[in-house]
């Protein structure tokens, strides 16, 4: 499914953010709330299993190209091959391996979908701290300018933007950015607007501190925990988006090591030959199934995120 | 009231404004050369670009083009759209109530399935029911559309030969397109129930099953998980503990009280509901080949076919804000407690 | 308190019911089974048409309706013969023998046909002939055919000149083609032996009255600029057909990418005997397998690498190794414009890229040449479905000549060759550079793997890449001179050796304008060839053009495809001729 934004109602702590350091006794609670729900524990060790496959992907699968993320070729024959010797998944049409796919696939999710969070949060960062902190005009022009991109369905807007620019990873995340900074800026936005009226915020002002000062030391630190929160359902979602993009022949190209693109592969082979409906189950479930264990892991990790760090929702769960 | 909906309505050709603005400012990234390819489809004739280029205004600046495309729509045209070989407007009024059709089947099985499921979930809480429907839910949101479509297609159509894709048969299709069939509204099931054929109202039908499946599945996903956790906070609240230690029965006091509490927030999702389905059309249309507005979108923009891609983005966001407007409206008038300012 | 609502039951029964009227329908049909739809034939194939005006389409899936189902020519190619014609809306071939081709070649004369009807029911006249002629002459669409007849009547290649102004004269046009008594003569600028292969294919004849009728011109010489150059849409004739062909358009249905033709009862020959034609865009291949499958389309078109998945169906034949007038090549850039060009490297023979001119020396050429695995391109990347072409002119023209030499795979000739390039500068110092090819071509994504993989194991400083460009990105690198390597394709517009000599070797043809290639004795030997009827002559003087092409080796020729169709085994009278644009619908039944 693609990135729906704001999917979730809009996160604030109420809690009274404390400057001073009471973390250690904070985090065991943490963590033992967070060891409690079977779910969120799978969530993690999902998550945990994919960042050590993308951290040893070089040694799982080894990189024969100039470029370890396109998928090495063997032999040229247009028909997908079965799991066999040499190829534990099987290959899609042109050769392509499965098994090397899959695993250089995992390091692609991971930098797309944290290139996509950095920038989104680099640009929520300025936007979202000047709009709120200092309001007025500027957050109104902020606040439209967010509500024109925010009145495109996600999806289309990043097709359109793949398309003007050209088909390539790096545009496929310049327009998932695109697509999913309104979002960023109108929680830190949000953040800014609370913090800013709280008493040791006017106190540190009337002291005389600098606004960069404050928003660093204080403001900032404090909207950690939605903007993680937010990030990891997110993951998920921008993952999906790219593989949508990859599908639609607008992410990665032919032959990189990306599942949407994967996928793309097996458009052609699904009903299999005149026997054998399934002949060529494995180019879908393959790539399919990686998808949909990373995506699944990282909304339960989400989830889990939003139950530990916002006491208030804790109970509709 | 009136006055909140004029104003949010007064928000309509601002959107507008604002989105053919992003549009052509997305043309700087394009060179004349890059449009003028649209039409040609050989590179044996690439002599002819200068020419193209010429003939449509393309080495203009994007300013100039976009205020020569603004005129040209305040005399209510849109354009020509080479991708779909007849004007934009046409386009849209022609690929429109396909997904119209499939929108709508979607809208209706989301909130029919979701509603019920969140419902008795949260009333049977932690039974088989809801343990289920949690696990469909959490899939949901996890599996992209594009491979659950697939997936679909692979054993529905291509193992058992059940539910095609595309939008009806080759046969009905003829049949639909021939002089005899009156298109009434667009829809092909409630048109081919109007001209008395029934054989097409299946067809038709069959061929929904697959796509509304598969835009459903996520969305539902979610009704279904908004819906129970409101549920459960409504069964928890004090006037529920009451209904039921009056020894109300448990039907009536889920139906009767519950319900209508909790699906307040549900309709505040409605509008988020109205924006997925928009997203997700894209993709079902493509995976299974309908003729609707989404997949004439992805191959325009595929092809850079600029006054196809502005007209469909128009749509698009006009639709969306319309859809929040609803939503806005609609939580207004079920919720007493909130006033439009 | 496990209450079954209503809703439930309803969701029941629905799916019931679906579950159940679909059950009905998935059989498959076999042999034997009864003809579906006799009296219509459903093609599938996975095109789109562009425009249905003659004189201005260009690309196969536009001129499939058009012709010749829908409109006609004076002549026609007999059977599946490209170099016999046989009368059509002209009453005879013209010929020498006959004297309706002058002496000096200058002169074509044309006796139309009398008694011959347009769809609207109107009679065709010479007036008609001379019409549509010019019109195709004088509306020259930016990237439409004009220019094949364009070139041999008046000498140009385009009505307008480089910076868009007319440059050519109504009375030219007049003199060029006209009608005389029951006749219509065409006056050359210079003998031109392929005229009468232009005239049977680009002369679709249409109604004079009905054309200015519906706002187009009216023929008259002072109006003609007016509607010169139009934009696609501005014809009636774009979306409106009126021919004398033996089928009419019924509708063109562009949501639904269906082009539907019905039988014309008032034809000049006797009528078809199918009643109805449907032509159908269908992108997916999956559901175009499964309407034949189930007898819903008759005839269906895939791509080579799909007829494994179409084999064997039961009740479908497949008609397999149709040869095509075509050839795929490897293009070299001789002055690549190095200038913000992503592909070359570092612009200079370092090791780290390459220069403008890296493909101007033969030797580096002929390395790539001798390196090449021409056998695997064909079996990997066309399945097999094809042959290895001898030089540009391809099997099934005249002057094909099977002795013309080729380069084949020989690693020490490849190793040889780059150690003499660039005074071997190329072996010691190596090369890096990208080759763009169109994103989605699976083909040439494989040639390309294979150029890199055979020229790369030569010597490990040998490094090459390629990338997937949209289209659009490829045609301005072609623009600008910016690609290194191109794989390109050629179709011919029509069945003679010209149509391939002059766009491959000529100064001023398609792809030595893109790609630098230059030999003046090439445009010395085209030009003589094209203005000799003497076949003999013609023969001998292509052989020579193939021998400088392998000597020159601007190109490597790597595959002459074939092609193949898919029809149910109830469909009879299909016949196949490599010069149509699809199917010729007049001769086929179903029974």
């Amino acid at each position: 499914m693609t990135a729906v934004r704001s999917s979730t109602p809009a996160i604030s702590l109420s809690r009274t953010p404390s400057p001073g350091r009471t973390v250690e006794t904070g985090w065991h609670r943490t963590l033992r709330r967070f060891r409690r729900n079977p779910l969120s524990v799978l969530g993690a060790l999902i998550v945990a299993f994919f960042v050590v496959v993308a951290l040893l992907a070089p040694f799982l699968a080894h990189p024969t190209e100039r470029n370890p993320f396109m998928i090495p070729h063997s032999g040229y024959a247009s028909d997908p091959h079965p799991p066999g010797p040499g190829h534990p998944f099987g290959t899609t049409e042109e050769q392509f391996d499965l098994y090397y796919g899959v695993i250089w696939g995992t390091r692609t999710a991971f930098v797309v979908a944290l290139s996509v969070v950095a920038t989104a949060v680099a640009i929520a960062l300025v936007l979202g701290s000047v709009s709120g902190y200092y309001g007025g005009p500027l957050d109104e022009l902020v606040m439209r300018v967010t509500d024109i991109f925010l009145a495109f369905p996600g999806l289309i807007l990043a097709v359109v933007i793949v398309a003007v620019l050209g088909q390539s990873v790096r545009n496929a995340v310049i327009a998932i950015a695109v697509v999913e900074w309104p979002t960023y800026t109108r929680l830190l936005r949000g953040e800014f607007l609370r913090v800013r009226d709280m008493e040791y915020v006017q106190a540190a002002r009337a002291l005389g501190s600098g606004d960069l000062h404050i928003i660093a030391r204080h403001v900032i630190p404090n909207t950690i925990y939605p903007m993680l929160i937010l990030a990891s359902l997110n993951m998920g979602g921008i993952v999906i988006t790219f593989a949508a993009l990859s599908f639609l022949g607008l992410g990665a190209p032919i032959g990189y090591a990306g599942w949407g693109q994967l996928i793309s592969l097996s458009h052609n082979w699904i009903v299999g030959t005149a026997g054998d409906p399934f002949t060529f189950w494995y180019t879908l479930i393959v790539p399919g199934t990686a998808i949909f264990l990373f995506v699944l892991g990282w909304n339960l990790l989400g989830d889990a995120f939003r139950d530990v760090f916002d006491p208030r929702l804790q109970g509709s769960r | 009231m009136t006055g909140f909906i004029l104003r949010r309505l007064l928000l309509l050709p601002f959107v507008a404004l604002g989105v053919s603005v992003l549009i052509f400012s997305l043309l700087q990234f394009l060179t004349p050369a890059m449009r003028a390819s649209l039409y040609i489809h050989d590179p044996k004739q690439l002599n002819a670009l200068p020419d193209i280029i010429r003939k449509y205004h393309l080495d203009q600046p994007a300013y100039v083009q976009y205020w020569d495309w603004l005129t040209q729509v305040a005399h209510g045209d849109l354009g020509w759209s080479e991708t779909a070989r007849e004007p934009v407007a046409d386009a849209i009024r022609g690929y429109f109530p396909a997904t119209l059709e499939l929108g709508v089947y979607s809208f209706a099985c989301i909130l029919a399935l979701g509603i019920w499921l969140g419902t008795q979930s949260a009333v049977h809480k932690d039974r088989l029911l809801d343990h289920l429907s949690r696990f469909t839910s959490i899939s949901g949101a996890s599996l992209p559309t594009f491979v659950w479509g697939l997936l679909l297609l692979m054993v529905f159509y291509g193992h058992f030969g059940w539910f095609p894709p595309d939008r009806l048969s080759l046969a009905a299709g003829l049949f639909v397109r021939a002089p005899g069939f009156h298109p009434y509204t667009g829809l092909i099931t409630i048109d081919a129930l109007l001209n008395g054929q029934w054989w097409i109202f299946w067809d038709a039908l069959r061929h929904l099953v697959l796509p509304v499946a598969t835009l459903t599945y996520f969305l539902t996903a979610v009704l279904v998980r908004i819906t129970r956790s409101s549920m459960l906070e409504t069964l928890r609240t004090d006037y529920v503990r009451t209904a039921r230690a009056k020894g109300l029965a448990q039907r009536t006091v889920v139906d009767k009280h519950a319900r209508r509490n909790a699906l307040i927030p549900v309709i505040t999702l409605a509008g988020l509901l109205f924006v997925g389905l928009l997203s997700g059309v894209v993709i079902t249309e493509t995976v299974f080949n309908y003729p609707g507005i989404g997949r004439w979108g992805v191959n325009a923009s595929q092809q850079l076919d600029i006054p196809a891609v502005t007209g469909f983005a128009l749509i698009f966001s006009g639709l969306l804000v319309l859809g929040n407007l609803c939503a806005d409206v609609l939580y207004a008038l079920v919720d007493p407690r909130i006033r439009l300012q | 308190m496990r209450t079954v609502t209503w809703i439930q039951r309803a969701a029941v029964l629905a799916v019931a019911a679906v579950v159940i009227t679909s059950l009905g329908a998935a059989a498959v049909r076999g042999a034997g089974e009864p003809v579906k739809n006799p009296e219509t034939l459903v093609e599938l194939q996975f095109g789109d048409v562009a425009s249905l005006d003659p004189a201005l389409a260009y690309d196969i899936y536009s001129t499939e309706p058009i012709w010749p189902n829908v409109y006609e020519t004076l002549i026609m190619y007999s059977g599946s013969s490209l170099d016999k014609f046989q009368p059509m809306l002209a009453t005879e071939v013209p010929s020498l023998a006959n004297h309706l081709i002058s002496a000096d070649g200058l002169t074509y004369t044309f006796p139309i046909r009398t008694g011959v009807h347009f769809h609207d029911g109107s009679v065709m006249t010479p007036d008609d002939v001379v019409y549509s002629v010019r019109r195709f002459l004088l509306q020259d669409q930016a990237g439409g055919p004009a220019w094949l007849l364009l070139s041999p009547l008046l000498g140009v290649d385009s009505t307008r000149d480089d910076s868009g102004k007319i440059q050519v004269a109504f009375a030219d046009v007049a003199r060029a083609v006209s009608a005389q008594g029951g006749s219509v003569v065409f006056h050359l600028k210079k003998p031109f032996a392929p005229f009468l292969t232009i005239i049977a294919a680009w002369t679709e004849i249409m109604p004079r009255a009905w054309a200015a009728a519906h706002g187009d011109w009216d023929g008259g010489p002072g109006t003609w600029q007016k509607y010169n150059n139009p934009k696609i849409e501005d014809r009636y004739a774009f979306d409106h057909m009126n021919g004398t062909g033996p089928f009419t358009l019924e509708r063109w249905d562009r949501q639904a990418k269906e082009v539907t033709l019905v039988r014309h009862d008032g034809y000049w020959r006797r009528p078809a005997a199918l009643q109805r034609v449907v032509i159908r865009s269908v992108p997916e291949f999956a559901t175009r397998r499964l309407a034949l499958q189930q007898g819903d389309a008759d005839l269906v078109v895939a791509s080579a690498n799909q007829q494994s998945q179409l084999r064997g169906i039961p009740g479908t034949v497949l008609q397999d190794n149709l040869p095509q007038i075509a050839v795929q090549t490897l293009q070299f850039n001789y002055k690549i414009n190095t200038e913000a060009n992503p592909d070359v490297g570092s612009g200079r023979l370092d090791g780290g890229g390459i220069p403008a001119d890296f493909f101007a020396d033969v030797h580096v050429r002929r390395g790539f040449a001798y390196a090449f695995d021409y056998a695997g391109n064909l079996g990997g990347a066309y399945a097999g479905k094809g042959v290895i072409p001898h030089g540009p002119i391809v099997q099934g023209l005249l002057g094909f000549d099977s002795t013309v030499p080729v380069y084949t795979t020989s690693r020490e000739k490849a190793v040889a060759e780059f150690k003499e390039a660039i005074g071997g500068k190329v072996w010691e110092t190596g090369f890096k550079f990208t080759i763009p090819y169109t994103a989605g071509n699976t083909a040439r994504q494989t040639g390309a793997q294979i150029v890199k993989d055979t020229v790369g194991a030569l010597n490990p400083k040998f490094q090459i890449e390629f990338r997937p460009v949209p289209s659009s990105t490829l045609i301005s690198l072609l623009l600008a001179h910016k690609g290194t390597m191109y794989f390109l394709g050629w179709f011919a517009d029509y069945p003679d050796p010209h149509d391939f000599a002059q766009p491959f070797l000529s100064a001023n043809g398609y792809f030595p304008v893109r790609g630098g290639y230059r030999n003046p004795e090439a445009d010395r030997l085209i030009d003589e060839a094209v203005g000799t009827a003497d076949p003999a002559k013609r023969k001998a003087l292509y052989k020579q053009l193939s021998m400088i092409a392998y000597n020159d080796l601007p190109y490597l020729f790597l595959v002459q495809p074939v092609t193949y169709y898919t029809m149910r085994s109830w469909v009879h009278g299909w016949y196949y001729n490599p010069i149509f644009p699809g199917q010729y619908f007049y001769t086929i039944s179903k029974r």
